[in-house]
């Protein structure tokens, strides 16, 4: 089967994309500026930002490798911080599973908190894989784009960004934006809530386990409302 | 081995890992059928997992966070933008009203204090 591009629903992934990339900008400097504080050359930073692609994971491994963390030790952690990646892929594969081998192998490289928070939802409206792939091919273009360009900028310029405009809290609320409109049923709020006192109670939990723990209590809540709703 | 060899062994191996677990249930599911209970519960990885994440920078205080007034404004400004969400559905509608509610509310609450 071949893939049939949809030219409007690219250019909506990359419209809609575009203001919470304002938040990811601080966000991708800090990154840079740990590249640069490990003596990486400006391969390295853009390598390790163009492999990764995750600035958790990034920023752990930043600090692991300046810490002298056995290498076993680094790439578990990171690892553990990714498994949430893992949760994004299931809940892409069935949308993905019509698309040939080779597009399900570039658009998994582009699963990313952001591209897969605003793709779900499209491919869940448009209920069409060509149309919700074209959007996520979108997202991904203009994201990974923006966080090799701001990498590279953390890097050569240091932390340009004043503190004090808080432009890291774009983020938070770009996916209470995807969050919000989502919560139309009971078992879908009950397992929002319980996510999110979840994540507060767990957060003592060392290698950011408490995201991963807090998303599992969320969905078990969700089926459990939705099998007594049944009943 | 040198600074540089673990620098590109850590980020190669990570960046493997990082790929692998992307692509893990996606290549999976594309050649066996997913289990029924599984379908069902993919239905709540977005809303339990944005939950998560929009939380912790919401309502926890951080160690480096000092300003008090700041922490203050970002509850005020999670309340305005998840109005402002509810209502318009839109992600650029809700960060620039959640944006201008947060540098309202550190600039009142700082001229309170």
């Amino acid at each position: 089967m071949r893939i049939h591009f949809s030219r409007p629903d690219f250019l909506a992934g990359i419209r809609d994309m575009s203001p919470p990339l304002i938040g990811l900008l601080p966000f991708g400097l800090v990154c840079g500026v740990a590249a640069q504080g490990l003596g990486a050359s400006a391969w390295g930073a853009l390598g390790m930002s163009a492999l990764i692609f995750s600035g958790a994971a990034q920023i752990v491994a930043a600090q692991l490798i300046a810490a002298h963390a056995p290498i076993a030790v680094i790439v578990l952690t990171c690892f553990v911080v990714g498994l949430r990646l893992m949760m994004y892929s299931a809940a892409m594969a069935p949308h993905l599973k019509p698309l040939p081998a080779r597009w399900r192998n570039l658009l998994a490289y582009g699963l990313t908190d952001q591209a897969f928070a605003a793709s779900i939802r499209r491919f869940r409206e448009s209920g069409d894989t060509h149309k919700g792939a074209s959007y996520f091919l979108g997202t991904g273009v203009l994201l990974w784009t923006t966080w090799q360009a701001s990498n590279l900028a953390g890097y050569w310029l240091g932390n340009v960004l004043p503190a004090a405009w808080a432009l890291d809290f774009v983020v938070p609320l770009c996916f209470l934006g995807l969050l919000v409109p989502a919560l139309n049923d009971g078992p879908t709020r009950s397992a929002a809530l319980a996510a999110g006192v979840a994540v507060v109670v767990l957060d003592p939990l060392p290698m950011r386990l408490s995201l991963i723990c807090a998303g599992l209590i969320g969905i078990a809540t969700g089926l459990l409302v939705e099998a007594r709703g049944k009943r | 081995m040198s600074a540089t060899l673990t620098f590109w062994v850590v980020i190669v191996a990570v960046g493997a890992l990082n790929y692998l677990s992307r692509l893990s249930f996606i290549a999976l599911f594309a050649r066996v059928p997913m289990p029924p209970l599984m379908a069902r519960a993919l239905r709540y990885v977005p809303a339990a997992m944005l939950a998560a994440i929009v939380v912790p920078p919401v309502a926890l205080r951080g160690a480096a966070e000092a300003d008090a007034a700041l922490a203050n404004a970002k509850l005020v400004a999670a309340l305005v933008a998840a109005l402002v969400a509810w209502r318009t559905r839109s992600t650029t509608a809700t960060i620039t009203a959640g944006m201008a509610a947060l540098w309202l509310a550190r600039w009142l609450l700082q001229a309170a204090a």
